[in-house]
């Protein structure tokens, strides 16, 4: 069985995406590491920097086993999987990032996700409509313990990014050394396509219609497609 | 029962329209819409308003801290506080900002407040607000995640500095220094009375009842909206174990005297509806980032149709007059009206630190003094005497009551 983490995007992992599916289809064990904060169970603390989040993604990858292994992050996951395969390139084999935060283009800022009102936020996610695993994330935790886990998902995020999402990953990319592919969305209000030219140093961007923010869930089959093909040449 | 006159030092002149045209008052306000001369202006006329309000009597003047709106022109109240400390000779004054999250080594705040400390001879009362999340997480971009926590160490790190007989090396989780000796040391020790303000966290009623800190309830909706947090404060400090002393609380609330109560509805609307309407036009999402209310307050938030039903009007911006006096947002009447409503507040509160707020929005300078005049003479009176048995241990060395 071949092997592949996924690093999920901003808004968790409510459930898996099509284009996961297609993966698995195609033979690949997805390994989803647990992160603290994502899943929404009390008593969430963020980190106290960034140095920090690396330290629990990297506890959670290796109680995992999953590495060394190729790495699909989107978002945030992107970002996360970004670091792990300058930091510790050993551990990647190949990486493909969906529109990963972690360089911020003052060119092209995009929405401000956090100064939009909570119950606004996740339709600027997508640009076909908000899938519905999103759409009542943590309902079975009943009126009162769901919106309180979706908060704390919200908190895990933000954390990660506050204030523009940029963890100085420029200074980093050079050190990516594994095959990459990067993909973005043509209509991400976060980070609009401009902001990609920042990652142009891992190989020329797809950019993929009709996509927003989370691609993999806007256009899954296009996304999918072209991941299993590029793990599948590398 | 101690009397204190607070000022938000508004900008007095945004448009009739501004909540129509404009998206919030606060973070992104069109800085067009300022003209330095009209805020150069009003510091000088705030600035007597407060001098003004030692003269009447009050015990305390007061000061905080906001950035980038036009709520409140005091970014820097340490700026404020030291021209106050030199213009007055009695009151305590009293500064509820730092908001010491935002600064960065926080030593810095540790200095500025010693010295208004020494320049006003001991009166100063050191409030630490946490900081609204517009000022905090936006305005000043920290991380609101971990805003308390930075927040918390802070103030240990400042309460050390200001009573440490030398010179010590601090390892905290956002601040290190080899050497910390902030010089010079405040006038009073081991450090000025410190109050908190709050608008209704939990953890914040149980910060300050076990650091035997004054809890100052700062809610813009008055007292009726106030009655679960205050009582909220009480039942912690029950649970922590301390005393119920009145002057472990201070409540804000608007304010406005006339010679009789149909006086005061006309003298009073066009500012009450200027500051609910203009200066809170706060665009909601800059009203609720990640990380910034701790998870047992989204809990508790989401378990309280009261707050939901606050949150509500506060997110719509178009308030009534009849609204406001309805609803308690103002305390308006003649003398009798107000010092009954306030007795009724302060006992039922067990508050022993009022905050008035007798200048708000676009009141005139003559009307401030109005309000202010009338309220020192005619509704102080009957309140002064309230709590006669307790002692205020949150009280400026050398500031002295009227």
């Amino acid at each position: 069985m071949k092997r592949i983490v996924y690093l999920p995007g901003i808004a968790g992992n409510p459930a898996r995406s099509p284009a996961l599916d297609i993966l698995a289809t195609a033979g690949w064990d997805i390994v989803v590491p647990d992160l603290p904060g994502f899943d929404g169970r009390p008593g969430f603390q963020p980190p106290d920097d960034y140095l920090g989040w690396l330290t629990v993604l990297w506890d959670a990858l290796d109680a995992t086993q999953a590495l060394p292994c190729p790495v699909l992050g989107a978002s945030v996951g992107g970002m996360l999987g970004a670091d792990l395969a300058a930091l510790r390139p050993e551990a990647v084999t190949a990486l493909a990032v969906l529109a990963p935060f972690g360089i911020f283009d003052a060119e092209h800022p995009g929405l401000d996700l956090y100064a939009v009102p909570t119950a606004d936020r996740m339709s600027h996610l997508f640009a076909k409509g908000v899938p519905e695993p999103f759409t009542d994330r943590f309902g079975e935790l009943g009126p009162d313990e769901g919106p309180v886990a979706r908060y704390l998902c919200d908190v895990a995020a933000a954390s990660l990014l506050w204030p523009v999402g940029d963890r100085g990953l420029a200074s980093r990319l050079h050190r990516i050394t594994c095959p990459t592919l990067v993909m973005w969305g043509d209509q991400d209000e976060l980070l609009p396509v401009g902001a990609s030219a920042a990652w142009a140093g891992l190989g020329p961007v797809e950019v993929v219609a009709g996509a927003g923010h989370l691609l993999e869930w806007d256009v899954p089959d296009d996304v999918g497609r072209r991941v299993a093909a590029f793990l599948g040449a590398v | 029962m101690k009397l204190l006159w607070f000022h938000l030092m508004p900008y007095p002149e945004l448009p009739p329209d501004f909540n129509r045209k404009h998206r919030s008052v606060w973070v992104d306000i069109d800085p067009g819409l300022f003209d330095p001369a009209v805020v150069a202006e009003s510091y000088e006329r705030y600035l007597d308003q407060l001098v003004y309000a030692e003269e009447c009597g009050f015990d305390g003047i007061c000061v905080n801290e906001h950035h980038s709106n036009g709520y409140g022109l005091v970014p820097s109240p340490n700026l404020i506080a030291s021209v106050l400390a030199t213009r007055t000779s009695r009151a305590a004054i009293t500064v509820l900002g730092n908001s010491v999250a935002l600064y960065n080594p926080v030593v810095r705040v540790a200095e500025e407040m010693a010295m208004v400390d020494l320049l006003s001879h001991g009166r100063l009362i050191s409030g630490f607000p946490v900081g609204t999340s517009m000022d905090t997480a936006y305005a000043y971009s920290v991380n609101p995640g971990i805003l308390r926590e930075r927040y918390s160490e802070g103030i240990d790190l400042i309460l050390r500095a200001w009573a440490a007989k030398e010179p010590f090396a601090f390892n905290g989780r956002f601040t290190q220094m080899r050497y910390v000796n902030v010089l010079p040391r405040p006038l009073q020790q081991p450090h000025p009375p410190v109050w908190i303000p709050g608008g209704g966290s939990v953890e914040t009623w149980d910060y300050c009842s076990t650091r035997d800190f004054v809890y100052a309830a700062l809610s813009y909706y008055g007292h009726r909206m106030a009655k679960e947090t205050v009582g909220g404060y009480w039942r912690k400090v029950e649970e922590n174990g301390k005393d119920p002393n009145p002057y472990r609380l201070a409540f804000l609330q608007f304010i406005g005297v006339a010679d009789t109560d149909a006086e005061a509805r006309r003298l009073y609307r066009e500012p009450a509806e200027y500051f609910f309407n203009r200066s809170l036009h706060v665009y909601p999402g800059y009203a609720d980032p990640p990380g910034y209310v701790t998870e047992a307050s989204v809990r508790a938030r989401y378990k309280s149709q009261v707050r939901a039903v606050a949150r509500a009007k506060q997110a719509k911006h178009d308030l009534t007059w009849d609204e406001m006096v309805e609803n308690g947002y103002v305390v308006i009447g003649g003398p009798d009206t107000v010092r009954e409503t306030l007795e009724d507040v302060a006992r039922t509160f067990n508050c022993g630190h009022l905050l008035t707020m007798l200048q708000f929005g676009n009141m005139s300078d003559e009307l401030t003094r109005h309000n202010t005049k009338l309220f020192a003479d005619k509704v102080a009176p009957g309140l002064r005497n309230l709590f006669p048995e307790a002692v205020d241990h949150w009280w400026p060395a050398n500031a002295v009551p009227a």
